[in-house]
C-alpha cells in the first residue's frame, strides 16, 4: 500500500487511506479526480472536477523517509527561466 | 567550493543570489540576454539590460556584494559541457528545456558530480526541488512554450528559490541531499 499525495491549482495534501502501490498510472489519475471531487483531500474539494484534469500530470513513485511508499500525482514542471 | 548554476532566469538568477552568504565560487552559465520584461521575476536590474545573463549576475554579485564570481556565457552543448562543468563540486540545474536538463544530467552522472535541479510549472502553481538520483525531466507541452510572462508568478518563484537555496545550504553544509515539492500552499520534504 502507498500514501498518495495530490497536488492541483496550487495546493497539495496526502490522501488519508491508503492506496495500491502496484496501480497504474491511469488509475493514480483516476482516483485522484474522485478522491477530489468527494473531498477526501483536506483543503481541495471540487465536485465538478473535470475526467481528464489529471490526464497531463506526473505520478512520481518512491519510498519515504521511514521505508514506507508514498506516490505523488504533480504536474509537469519543464521550466527553470523565463524566455 | 565551485557552484556551477546552469541557466540564471527566474529561478538560477534568484537562488544565486540567496547562496551569497556562502564560502563557495559561484559560476554561471546562460547564452541568453537580459531583456526589459525579465526584471519582474528575475534578479536583474534595469542597468543590465542588454547585457548577457551570466555576465550581468556576476557583475551585480561583485559590485554590489563583493561576491567572487564567474560567468560562461554561451550556451551549454556537448561541445563544452565537459569545459564548463569540469571542475564544479556542486551543479544546480534551472535550465528551461527537457534537452539541456538531459545534457546536464548525462554530464553529471558520468563524472560523477552531484547535482540538484528545480522547475517549475507552466502555471506558476507548482515547482519542484529534486537531486539527480530521482529526477526525470518533463517536457514542454511545444517547444519554446514560455511561463511567467510579467512577473506573474514572483511569488511562487520566490518561494521555489529559497527552498532551492536551502537545500544547497544543506548540502555544503552536511552533503545531504533534500527534495522538496513547492506550491503556493506550502513546501514539503519528499
Amino acid at each position: 500500500m502507498a500514501i498518495l499525495n495530490i497536488t492541483y491549482n496550487g495546493m497539495s495534501a496526502d490522501y488519508g487511506r491508503p492506496i495500491d502501490d502496484r496501480s497504474s498510472d491511469a488509475d493514480v489519475r483516476r482516483y485522484a479526480v474522485e478522491i477530489v471531487r468527494s473531498g477526501g483531500l483536506r483543503g481541495l474539494c471540487i465536485a465538478n472536477l473535470a475526467n481528464d484534469a489529471f490526464d497531463y500530470y506526473v505520478v512520481d513513485r518512491f519510498d519515504g523517509p521511514q521505508g514506507q511508499k508514498r506516490i505523488y500525482l504533480r504536474p509537469k514542471v519543464p521550466f527553470g527561466a523565463d524566455r | 567550493m565551485r557552484i556551477v548554476f546552469c541557466g540564471v532566469g527566474a529561478l538560477g538568477s534568484s537562488a544565486a543570489m540567496l547562496c551569497r552568504n556562502l564560502d563557495a565560487t559561484l559560476g554561471f552559465v546562460d547564452f541568453d540576454r537580459v531583456e526589459s520584461k525579465n526584471l519582474a521575476s528575475q534578479a536583474f536590474v534595469k542597468p543590465s539590460v542588454g547585457k548577457n545573463k551570466a555576465e550581468a549576475l556576476k557583475l551585480q554579485l561583485s559590485n554590489f556584494h563583493g561576491i567572487k564570481a564567474e560567468a560562461f556565457g554561451v550556451r551549454l552543448t556537448d561541445d563544452n559541457v565537459a569545459t564548463l562543468l569540469d571542475k564544479a563540486d556542486l551543479v544546480v540545474d534551472c535550465f528551461d528545456n527537457q534537452k539541456s536538463r538531459l545534457l546536464v544530467s548525462g554530464f553529471c552522472r558520468a563524472k560523477p558530480t552531484p547535482l540538484v535541479h528545480a522547475a517549475l510549472a507552466a502555471d506558476g502553481s507548482f515547482g519542484l526541488v529534486r537531486w539527480d538520483a530521482r529526477f526525470v525531466a518533463d517536457p514542454e507541452d511545444h517547444e519554446g512554450q514560455a511561463t511567467c510572462e510579467g512577473g506573474e508568478h514572483l511569488p511562487l518563484i520566490g518561494l521555489l528559490t529559497a527552498t532551492l537555496a536551502r537545500s544547497i545550504q544543506d548540502f555544503v553544509k552536511s552533503a545531504t541531499e533534500r527534495d522538496f515539492m513547492v506550491s503556493l500552499s506550502g513546501v514539503i520534504e519528499t
